[in-house]
């Protein structure tokens, strides 16, 4: 018998929706029943993106639901919109490497996980974390994993034409079927946007870069007309990267700050050398 | 200003009764029958020059040119008919979410679509629960010239107050005909205030919202406990000769002219029959109407549309032991004559 | 301290929710920073569109009122009618300023109304999922023009329309996010002549949307440069 109310829930972009129409397509092909609802807000990537799936051996009525079986979150912010779909009998499966355990609702009683943000980054490509969770899945509601592989292949085909794209996305795909998901202890979740401001001082110039607005866009890396910004470890506001800037080749031109769409950096030469400069000049 | 008896058209009344009201600013487009409230505007707008007025490219300009002046605290007010009381279903329902005071005062004319550019009671749905929202929208009808004149200027001080949009519902033959009114001073309108303020923190206002429990608990149920709360302050009904009355006629706007008249006929010839007249369609006056709907035998409900006002009564006293005829005329008026003479078919 | 963002932005809600790499932030930023150098946050109020623009409905330290799609234009002209001596400025998409919202902006600039509107120009509806606008360029692929754009009907040369109709008085310019400081200086000359002039201004700004045209940093600028070869940036009317 198979009989899922599941709700998948993290931030705009990685990949919500996807994850949903495949596993759903996958069950629809197979002849069970079942029903796929988007929710999402106003804002294209700004708002958590919540997807809702039932699955049945019988036939639905409805697509939404009070309480879910399954709960799988990706992000820490997508957690505050599904809070309300968890009762002592949902599972929560969540990416232990971005979520807190504590942040998660204590009325539950089984929780998996696995850090699927950090091993996308780190063993494939960022946007694979909805592969890893497509698989996730698959493997706890028991659907066939080629029925599910095959529906990856279907609906991300045009992005396969890629062979390399295609070949980390399968190894993404069976990884994580084979992911041993954590239910007692949880690795920390430092996969995290960086809370503090980096701050950079040298070369008679100083620099602010807020990993909290960054959104890894990459524009300030693209106008640096002397290239002394480049991605780094630190992450920012989706978990991605962030840039730090090298003030030896900086020459505090102001394009980052200008063409900065998020006020996350900015550059600017130190008071003193320049009135120094000024003296100098004269 | 003391009170002074002119022969005036319903246009001219409103325009005198926005004054009275506080109006200071008003946008509109030419479209018959409230082009002469546009008109009439601009005409003391010559000799005045405290008010403003522009006649914009079509209604939905003029309807979102007043929400911008109310935001800054000016009394602005639009007039329109027909077609142009659709494009208004667009601002009406940003005031509607937003709790702007939207004023528009509404001729109505024979629909859908461009029909006739004389009567009709047919915008009382459009009015009252048109937009894309549940209905929290003041609608008065008034049935006479001067009432035309006092419900325009209280329009403003409901809309102020209550910050909910605040239509007020005549028609062609309102508008049109010039009779005998009495323009007096009436009460001290309620004072409008920036909405978007000058000075201090500043505010954002905003319609749109991320997901529906959002919507639900930051906006549409405070806006739905006003109303709820506001109602019955709102809600006003007359009754003409019910006291003993056996059958109950309900009608509004100037059709419920014609009825008190149909009820004098029938009073004249034996007939006990009286006449509640809600004068706000909405809020709906269901109280009163409730009482007295329970000591009559038989409601008709008469008006010159297909059942709009009918469909209000009969949501409000559903459960009435009277039985209940329904007497409609889309977009044609009735004679007292015509009541009677419709009545008697119905017996 | 250094400065990352305008004094007249609004740092609580930053992070914003506009998308990563979006050209409205760089337009929001040029306008922050017009507004802090002519220091008029206090008096100005903002109007905003229904589109990617809702976003910014709490994003600057000013008055800011979202309204209805194609309806902001309206709604600062009577805004500006009640408050003559405050800066109304209409902020919107191409949706909001060439299609459903063409009409006003027309009517703005016949009228030579007082107000200054900022259009943001990324070739598509942006919100919605990125559907073919008037200013979407002839050929390219859209989920409304799958075949691409057709000859006839895209390509909108929205400022070059404005500029035909407009008062001599008025400021009209298309610049770009490719340009910011030049952008910033065109603001810079809208809010002006609004505040000397009491004449109608309004820029166009080329900008990028990463999500919708699917590129990344490099190719939305690659393709801003070919924006700008089909709609010429400068000054269309008014002082230089």
């Amino acid at each position: 018998m198979k009989n899922f109310r599941i709700v998948i829930s993290g931030e705009g972009g990685q990949g919500i929706q996807t994850i949903a129409k495949i596993i759903s397509n996958a069950c629809f092909r197979t002849g069970l029943f079942c029903s796929f609802l988007p929710s999402f807000g106003v804002e294209q990537r700004g708002t958590p993106s919540v997807a809702f799936l039932t699955i049945s051996d019988q036939k639905l009525l409805q697509p939404t639901f009070d309480i879910a079986d399954i709960v799988m979150v990706l992000s820490e912010r997508a957690l505050k919109p599904v809070v309300k779909y968890i009762n002592p009998n949902t599972t929560i499966i969540f990416d232990s490497s971005t979520i807190a355990k504590e942040s998660l609702p204590k009325n539950t009683f089984k929780y998996n996980a696995a850090p699927m943000a950090e091993y996308a980054s780190q063993k494939f490509t960022p946007k694979a974390i909805n592969i890893i969770a497509t698989a996730v899945l698959t493997r706890k509601i028991n659907l066939n994993d080629q029925n599910v592989w095959a529906e990856v292949q279907n609906t991300l085909g045009a992005k396969f034409k890629d062979k390399e794209i295609f070949r980390i996305n399968k190894e993404a795909f069976e990884f994580g079927l084979y992911l041993i998901l954590e239910t007692e202890k949880f690795t920390k979740p430092t996969f995290q946007t960086k809370h503090k401001i980096l701050y950079f001082k040298g070369h008679g110039k100083s620099a602010e870069i807020v990993p909290e607005r960054c959104k890894g866009c990459g524009i300030c890396i693209l106008k640096c007309p002397v290239a002394a910004l480049k991605f780094s470890q630190d992450l920012g506001f989706y978990s991605l990267s962030v840039p730090h800037v090298d003030l030896e080749k900086c020459i505090a031109c102001g394009n980052c700050k200008n063409y900065c769409p998020d006020g996350a950096i900015a550059v600017e030469k130190d008071k003193i050398i320049s009135d120094f400069l000024k003296q100098e000049q004269k | 200003m003391k009170s002074s008896y002119k022969f005036i058209t319903g246009a001219e009344a409103a325009v005198l009764g926005a004054l009275e009201g506080g109006a200071e600013i008003m946008y509109g487009y030419p479209i018959t029958p409230s082009t002469e409230i546009l008109q009439g505007w601009i005409e003391k707008a010559q000799c005045n020059k405290q008010l403003k007025y522009l006649q914009t490219e079509d209604e939905t300009t003029a309807g979102f040119a007043v929400i911008g002046s109310l935001l800054a605290g000016a009394k602005a007010f639009t007039a329109t008919a027909g077609p142009g009381t659709i494009l208004m279903q667009d601002p009406m329902s940003m005031a509607e979410n937003m709790r702007l005071p939207f004023v528009a005062i509404v001729m109505q004319r024979g629909g859908p679509s461009t029909g006739t550019v004389n009567f009709s009671q047919q915008e009382v749905f459009l009015t009252a629960f048109g937009g894309n929202g549940d209905g929290l929208r003041v609608v008065y009808s008034p049935s006479t010239v001067e009432e035309v004149y006092l419900y325009c200027a209280k329009a403003f001080s409901t809309a102020w107050k209550y910050r909910f949009p605040t239509v007020v519902l005549g028609d062609g033959h309102l508008s049109k005909m010039t009779t005998g009114v009495k323009i007096s001073k009436l009460i001290k309108p309620f004072a409008s205030n920036p909405i978007l303020p000058d000075s201090g923190e500043p505010v954002y206002l905003r319609n749109c919202f991320s997901s529906e429990d959002e919507f639900y608990n930051d906006r549409l149920k405070k806006n739905i406990t006003d109303w709820d709360n506001a109602k019955s302050k709102i809600s006003i009904s007359e009754q003409y000769e019910t006291y003993d009355a056996k059958e109950l006629i309900i009608a509004h706007g100037s059709v419920a002219q014609n009825a008190k008249e149909a009820v004098d006929i029938f009073r004249a010839s034996g007939r006990k029959v009286g006449l509640f007249r809600p004068v706000t369609l909405n809020p709906f006056d269901s109280e009163r109407l409730k009482k007295i709907a329970n000591t009559v035998k038989k409601i008709y409900i008469v008006e010159s549309s297909l059942n709009q006002l009918s469909h209000i009564v009969k949501y409000e006293i559903y459960d009435a032991k009277a039985q209940m005829v329904e007497i409609s005329k889309p977009a044609v008026g009735f004679s007292s004559n015509e009541i009677c003479k419709l009545i008697m078919e119905s017996d | 301290m250094v400065q990352t963002m305008p004094k007249s932005w609004n740092k609580e809600t930053k992070p914003h929710m506009f998308c990563p790499g979006c050209g409205h932030g760089i337009v929001l930023k040029q306008l922050g920073f017009a507004i802090d150098k002519l220091n008029i946050a206090s008096n100005t109020t903002l109007g905003i569109d229904i589109g990617c623009s809702l976003l910014a409905w709490n994003f600057l330290n000013i008055n800011t009122v979202q309204t209805h799609h194609g309806r902001t234009t309206a709604t600062m002209i009577g805004y500006k009618t009640a408050k003559p001596k405050r800066i109304a400025i209409a902020y919107m998409g191409d949706g909001g300023g060439y299609a459903i919202g063409l009409q006003s902006l027309l009517y703005a600039a016949f009228r030579n109304d007082p107000i200054t509107v900022i259009l943001v120009n990324n070739g598509n509806y942006g919100m919605t999922g990125g559907q073919e606008a008037p200013t979407t360029m002839p050929g390219d692929v859209t989920p409304t023009s799958p075949e691409g754009a057709p000859e006839f009907g895209s390509g909108f040369k929205g400022p070059e329309l404005v500029a035909s109709i407009a008062h001599e008085k008025a400021f009209i310019v298309r610049a770009t996010v490719s340009k910011p400081l030049v952008l910033n200086s065109m603001i810079d000359k809208a809010i002006e002549n609004q505040i000397k002039n009491n004449s109608f201004s309004f820029i166009e700004v080329l900008s990028i949307c990463p999500t919708n045209w699917k590129m990344n940093a490099k190719q939305c600028f690659e393709k801003i440069d070919v924006m700008e070869k089909f709609f010429p940036t400068g000054i269309l009317k008014g002082e230089r």
